[in-house]
């Protein structure tokens, strides 16, 4: 197991340099220049090519060709992308070049805003997918199974930055009930530890803080958990129905054990596997999720920042924030595989 | 002919029934299912408003501008102070919100059948190949296209360095002198990674020579791992696991955050949507395809046409891809459901359609802007014509799914 683990995890380089070269190309072929970018139109040459020099903007993108053919190796291999890299060895993610602020503080600022919700969407998604896919699969073909069907399916089509609009249309326009951006009223302090804010808020036993932190954070948390919610009610009812066929939960239910047992003892626990697949897939789509949910509910978590950024030209903070959501994903998908080997102890891995 | 009676008291007799071709059979199963026949009609609906506004209703969106009548409330009857009827409401600029709405399908529908275009094309081919070759042993040709290809991909670095595109060329004989080698001369005992080791060396290194020496030096070090790459030619099973690892890498993005990155790359517009959408596709129809080939490439019928000495194209377009049809056909009906949702995601975050033209994200990002000014039916009705039309091809998609493989029906 520990080798499997030491193996999977050295695995995840060869895919996460993988994942820079193709944000650094990306990057690379987006028109128009960042030092213009971040001048203004109106900036004079001496200024442009000062800030070239000094972000390294002016080096070739992956290799020096000219400086080889001129025999300079050293030169050879000074490029943005090697820079680049040597930099992230040392966890140096670089300066936004708008703000000129390290672009790893501000992720270490901004990140929690969008683990925090993301982490309650998937609380909310789970709540509700799975006892209702459970139910759907337990009483197949009745109304229960048709009504979370279809919704299942409304679900999976609606798209969320309409769902967010159409919430904030109605409980903060109309309603007027809870705040339609933001993670905190004006005014209200939470003491932060760990910079979730419903987290903190508890910690330090600050109730009206907590009020608060939790009326920003319901809206954004409920657009954003709806497909996955929908997806995992999906496959917690196909994955219920596969295992209920099974001669073992026939035998159970001849034994005469209440229906309750035979649901969640027996079938659950093997219809899981394929349940947690999916939840290891929603991962990726709750924080890709969170670009749409973020920018309509203001909420600043890295979502907005990063397509701020991208729309921005800043190079920096799109390398970033891809990378550290490319590093999740990969690293959410090995423990979703490890998970396998403690919930069936079929699964070894060596 | 005689004619055949039942009268076994309504049962029929699967030996006299009348013949049914597959599809017929899974046409009648989808008729049958009710979900399914309300997302057809949706879809055809949808389909039909959307072509046919397109044709056969003109509407220029630049020219479609009126403060008089901006945001005025849905209206179903004229009435003395509102003369026209609005039955969507109209937007910021007093254009009608059903006109463009209705319009808005058209964009839709075609980023839709584009994209799933796109991403059926690439990835189903790359699937096809990687699942067929998997399993089945390339023949002396495919081997040879194969190496080639790789020789002259992987000479391309070297060429880039010292700009000499004959070196794509050189490698490319390499490739070709591999798999000939492995054809005519595999018997030899002779240290064959050494050879064209050396020999990769020896391209490189006098391409090389003529730019300087230090180039010379850098594209022999690559010319001998290409040659050591090149040695033996790649079989089926390299081949299938490159791609998907390509694949993979692919899919290692979030697919909103790939799309909006290579939209930024294109530049906005509808049609760079439509490409983004396409390539994010991508890795879904190649892993599909692939598992569809590789679960029938093992079928008594497929090891039959093999025997009988049929021709590889043959075989995979005679026998294995009507097989895997439905699968497909399923996945490109939900398809298109996600590219419509995905093009709406980007139209909203304004790296879609460019305003004024008629777009159900970009109407949607235009409005939310004002909506505390109470215009809850500039969002509302274009929203739910996204909601429609997505759960539309979804529940058709699902229907098809059981109509066409009922093993699985679930």
């Amino acid at each position: 197991m520990g080798r499997y683990i030491l193996r999977r995890l050295i695995s995840v380089i060869p895919t996460l340099i993988g994942v820079t070269l193709v944000i650094f190309l990306f990057q690379r072929l987006i028109p128009g220049d960042p030092a213009v970018a971040m001048l203004g139109e109106h900036a004079t040459e001496e200024n442009v090519a000062r800030i070239r020099e000094q972000f390294g903007l002016n080096r070739p993108p992956f290799l020096d060709r000219d400086a080889l053919a001129d025999g300079d190796l050293s030169g050879f291999f000074d490029s943005q992308y090697v820079r680049y890299f040597r930099r992230l060895a040392h966890l140096d993610l670089g300066d936004s070049i708008h703000r000129r602020i390290p672009v790893a503080e501000t992720l270490k600022e901004r990140f929690p805003a969008t683990l925090e919700l993301s982490l309650l969407s998937l609380f909310l998604a789970l709540l509700i997918g799975i006892p209702a896919g459970i139910a759907s699969a337990s009483r197949r073909n009745s109304t229960i199974d048709g009504v979370t069907m279809v919704g299942s399916l409304i679900g999976v089509s609606m798209p969320i930055f309409w769902l967010g609009i159409m919430l904030i249309m109605l409980f903060s326009v109309f309603l007027k009930w809870l705040p339609s951006g933001g993670r905190l009223s004006i005014g209200v302090e939470i003491q932060t530890i760990t910079n979730l804010l419903l987290l903190d808020s508890l910690l330090t036993g600050n109730f009206s803080g907590f009020v608060d932190a939790l009326k920003h954070i319901i809206m954004p948390a409920v657009a954003l958990a709806t497909i996955p919610a929908a997806i995992i009610t999906r496959m917690t009812r196909s994955s219920m129905l596969d295992v209920l066929q099974e001669d073992y939960i026939r035998t159970a239910s001849a034994k005469g054990l209440a229906e309750g047992v035979v649901l969640f003892r027996h079938a659950l626990k093997n219809a899981f596997l394929p349940v947690i697949t999916i939840i290891g897939i929603q991962a990726g789509t709750l924080l890709a999720g969170a670009v749409l949910t973020e920018t309509i509910f203001s909420w600043p978590g890295i979502g907005k920042w990063v397509y701020d950024a991208i729309l921005g030209r800043d190079y920096p903070i799109v390398q970033g924030v891809t990378l550290l959501i490319a590093l999740i994903f990969l690293l959410v998908n090995l423990v979703v595989d490890l998970s396998y080997a403690v919930l069936d102890p079929r699964i070894t891995y060596d | 002919m005689t004619e055949i009676k039942i009268e076994n008291g309504g049962f029929e007799d699967f030996a006299v029934r009348e013949h049914r071709s597959l599809w017929l059979d899974a046409w009648r199963r989808l008729v049958a299912n009710r979900t399914a026949m309300i997302g057809l009609i949706v879809v055809v609906v949808f389909i039909l408003s959307a072509t046919g506004a397109h044709f056969f209703w003109e509407y220029e969106a630049r020219a479609d501008l009126d403060y008089n009548k901006k945001l005025l409330a849905p209206t179903l009857l004229a009435t003395e102070e509102a003369p026209e009827i609005h039955i969507f409401g109209t937007d910021k600029l007093g254009r009608d919100i059903f006109r463009r709405t209705v319009h808005g399908g058209w964009n839709s529908l075609r980023v839709g059948l584009v994209a799933v275009g796109i991403s059926l094309s690439i990835g189903g081919i790359l699937g096809l190949l990687s699942g067929f070759f998997e399993s089945i042993n390339m023949n002396f040709r495919e081997s040879l296209a194969l190496m080639t290809l790789m020789g002259a991909s992987l000479g391309s670095l070297p060429a880039w360095i010292a700009r000499q595109p004959v070196q794509i060329f050189l490698f490319a004989g390499l490739g070709v002198a591999s798999v000939l080698y492995d054809r005519y001369m595999a018997d030899r005992k002779a240290p064959r990674q050494l050879y064209f080791a050396i020999l990769g060396t020896i391209i490189g290194g006098i391409a090389g020579m003529f730019v300087g020496y230090l180039v010379a030096l850098v594209c022999a070090i690559l010319g001998f791992v290409i040659g050591l790459i090149l040695a033996r030619p790649v079989g089926g099973k390299a081949f299938s696991s490159i791609v998907m690892r390509v694949m993979d890498v692919i899919l290692s993005f979030p697919s909103y955050l790939l799309a909006i990155a290579i939209v930024a790359f294109l530049g906005p517009g509808l049609e760079k949507g439509m490409i983004a959408i396409g390539v994010v596709g991508i890795p879904v129809y190649a892993r599909l395809a692939r598992s569809a080939v590789l679960s029938v490439s093992q079928k008594e019928y497929v090891l039959a046409s093999q025997s009988v000495g049929e021709s590889h194209g043959r075989i995979l377009f005679r026998h294995i891809v009507p097989n895997i049809l439905s699968p497909i056909i399923v996945q490109s009906t939900m398809g298109l459901a996600n590219a419509i949702l995905s093009a709406a995601a980007l139209g909203f975050l304004g790296l879609g359609a460019i305003p004024p033209e008629p777009e159900w994200g970009a109407m949607l990002g235009d409005s939310y802007k004002y909506l505390s000014s109470g215009a809850w039916w500039a969002v509302l009705f274009p929203g739910l014509a996204i909601v429609f039309s997505v759960l539309g091809f979804n529940l058709l998609g699902d229907g098809l799914r059981d109509a066409l493989d009922p093993k699985i029906r679930a």
